[in-house]
């Protein structure tokens, strides 16, 4: 039987009364019921279906170059690779801009694993680092005190989709003779001026996967470098190496279309975050991301901060807070989550030092402290205890209606601090998120 | 790209144009195997089709050869400073195992590390006979369905669950990595991970290669 991702149901007009009703978490009515909560993205139309028809009837490596030379121009990028992912973009993104093994790349604690395992699969040492409180991007001032003169490059990662303060790291990179690379796997269409991510480092590395803005079919990712001696060197590389990163032509004719329709797809996104931000600011427990001027953030992710003194509740936890305020947004119908719990440099990987076998590359390093005590990252671990990120239901291009009722949501919760309080106070065994066990994503 | 990277020879034959057509315009509007979940079942059916095929208990799916032989060596512990024997390694692989850091030594004594299977279109119809003549040469079995011209496919087959949970552990967003994602507590302790690479097979390619397995039997 055919699957169908159609809607068979319409969501309900929403209605500001809608606020005052009791929250579903004790009983009420949800803002967003049961059956009308799934959200479809990447949505797959007759162009997808038919590119791919065409597809099958060409060379594989042509279809992978024309998705990749198409999107190259789309970010304004002078070089590219397509790759069979995001983790295998970022390797390549190090070694196109010479990071060598034992060399060190500062990244950010905040991010996702892949960044730091494809520096060490760059064999290089990855150098965690702070993030700044208000954009939750790599803070450039913690950077330049983590520089030594070991240190080869800097990759921020534009997290969410906000473009990280490469103009300041860009200083830092001048000022010390180090290469930048862009992780812009969040950052689809993500722009500084106009000028897009994955276009404005030395190199950059994106993820195509499924749960990205560009979804390729499934896996994949694409390398992108401003040089061509860059180019050439991850190119080499790809050659003395062996190793195979090529990305399937299934998922480059799926790109293709996709492509398309991406700037659709970013305009939604656009608008619904714009009405999402604007509401929260009407409540006064959460607000939305800052974006600063000029910046254009693509809204992978939407990550909401909640302020619990502006309701009185300062003297509670604010990771208990956090967890109680995700148990009654979830039952109204909005799946806001922790999107990691636990800093990078907290993961098994990090913590154990393993690497290739027998601690290779860390045993390169010099180091006997390699700053990955958690400790070191407050700026992380305040901003994982006091936030919940949306993920999949505003990556969708989602109805009017539907954002409506999402920023109702927020509002009900907004309106019922007591029931938060009582939460809370009820009791709680919940450890705070980053001494449970890592997860991904 | 490099010159030394596995390409099959021929593109997709006509013949199959219209299977192909329409798994790949199924799955396409199947929506649930596009996201990263844990009921994905295109890869799981073609970890079983394999399991079956080459009579193993445990399959794991990597998005290129060298990623299912980086598997088939590190769930056997053979890593960066180690040593491992192969029988006639390509250029290719002897490329890949250098720069994984083990060297290739060829004792007699030491069973070789992994064996082969390439997988094509020629080859197809006598793919069962093939992998039993060559499957108890060595404690893994790689697949490799590069060669159907899918894009870059392998697998690893083995008896032994150690080298498939290590292989995993390999994996972003392996076997354990994603129970971890939605429990949020560590389901192997005693096997943690390491270095981990993004070897996950699109669900789009693991559909072509199960349609191919089921039907290689049936002109």
């Amino acid at each position: 039987m055919m699957k169908s991702d159609f809607i068979r149901k319409p969501l309900a007009l929403p209605s500001d009364d809608w606020v005052q009703a009791p929250l579903a978490f004790l009983g009420g009515p949800s803002i967003i019921p049961e059956d009308v909560r799934k959200t479809n993205f990447p949505i797959i139309t007759k162009e997808d279906v038919i590119q791919m028809l065409i597809s099958i009837q060409q060379d594989g490596e042509q279809v992978v170059d024309e998705f990749k030379e198409t999107y190259r121009n789309y970010v304004g990028a002078n070089y590219a690779i397509a790759t069979a992912s995001g983790t295998s973009s970022l390797h390549l993104a190090l070694v196109g801009a010479g990071v060598q093994p034992g060399d060190e790349v500062i990244v950010p604690a905040f991010t996702f694993i892949a960044t730091a395992q494809a520096v060490v699969a760059a064999k290089a040492i990855p150098i965690f680092v702070d993030i700044d409180p208000i954009t939750y991007c790599l803070d450039p001032l913690k950077a330049e005190q983590a520089i030594t003169n070991k240190t080869k490059a800097i990759m921020p990662v534009h997290v969410h989709g906000l473009p990280a303060d490469l103009p300041a790291l860009r200083h830092l990179t001048d000022k010390y003779s180090l290469r930048l690379v862009e992780d812009a796997s969040h950052a689809h269409s993500a722009s500084i001026h106009q000028q897009l991510a994955g276009s404005i480092g030395d190199s950059a590395g994106q993820s195509l996967m499924a749960d990205k803005n560009f979804p390729v079919g499934g896996e994949g990712g694409i390398a992108f470098f401003k040089e061509k001696e860059d180019y050439e060197r991850a190119l080499a590389f790809l050659d003395s190496s062996g190793i195979d990163y090529r990305m399937s032509w299934i998922a480059a004719a799926f790109g293709l279309s996709q492509l398309s329709r991406l700037p659709y797809y970013d305009a939604i996104r656009a608008r619904n975050a714009a009405y999402l931000t604007n509401a929260l600011s009407e409540t006064k427990l959460f607000s939305g991301p800052f974006v600063p001027d000029g910046y254009k953030h693509s809204y992978n992710m939407y990550r909401v901060k909640l302020s619990p003194e502006r309701l009185g509740l300062e003297d509670l936890e604010d990771y208990l807070i956090k967890d109680a305020v995700q148990q009654l947004i979830n039952s109204e119908g909005v799946f806001a989550r922790e999107w990691q719990n636990v800093p990078i440099p907290g993961h098994l990987p990090f913590k154990n030092r393993k690497g290739f076998g027998n601690g290779y590359p860390f045993t390169l390093s010099d180091r006997q402290d390699f700053g990955y005590d958690l400790n070191h990252f407050p700026e992380t671990l305040k901003m994982l205890r006091n936030s919940l990120t949306i993920c999949r239901e505003l990556r969708t291009p989602i109805e009017y209606e539907r954002i409506q009722a999402y920023a109702l949501a927020f509002k009900k919760i907004d309106a019922n601090p007591h029931i938060i309080r009582e939460l809370v106070e009820r009791g709680s065994d919940l450890k705070v998120l980053y001494e449970r066990d890592a997860r991904l994503g | 790209m490099g010159e030394t990277l596995t390409k099959p020879e021929a593109v997709i034959q006509k013949e199959n144009y219209f299977s192909l057509s329409f798994v790949l315009s199924r799955v396409l509007n199947s929506g649930v195997i596009m996201s990263i979940e844990k009921n994905d079942l295109e890869l799981k059916g073609l970890e079983k089709g394999i399991a079956k095929l080459t009579n193993k208990k445990y399959v794991s799916l990597f998005n290129s050869y060298t990623g299912a032989i980086h598997g088939a060596l590190w769930g056997q512990d053979l890593g960066y400073h180690t040593s491992a024997r192969l029988d006639h390694p390509s250029e290719q692989e002897k490329k890949f195992i250098h720069w994984l850091g083990i060297t290739l030594i060829s004792d007699q004594h030491i069973k070789q590390a992994y064996v082969t299977v390439e997988v094509n279109w020629d080859n197809l119809q006598q793919l069962d006979q093939i992998i039993f003549k060559v499957s108890d040469r060595a404690p893994v079995l790689v697949l490799d369905f590069t060669g159907l011209g899918f894009g870059p496919v392998a697998a690893i087959a083995a008896n032994d669950e150690n080298i498939w949970k290590k292989a995993e552990r390999l994996k972003i967003f392996g076997a354990f990595d994603l129970q971890t994602m939605w429990t949020q507590e560590e389901s192997e302790p005693d096997l943690q991970p390491a270095l981990q690479f993004n070897y996950r097979l699109s669900p789009l390619v693991a559909a072509c290669v199960k349609l191919t397995l089921l039907r290689r039997n049936q002109s």
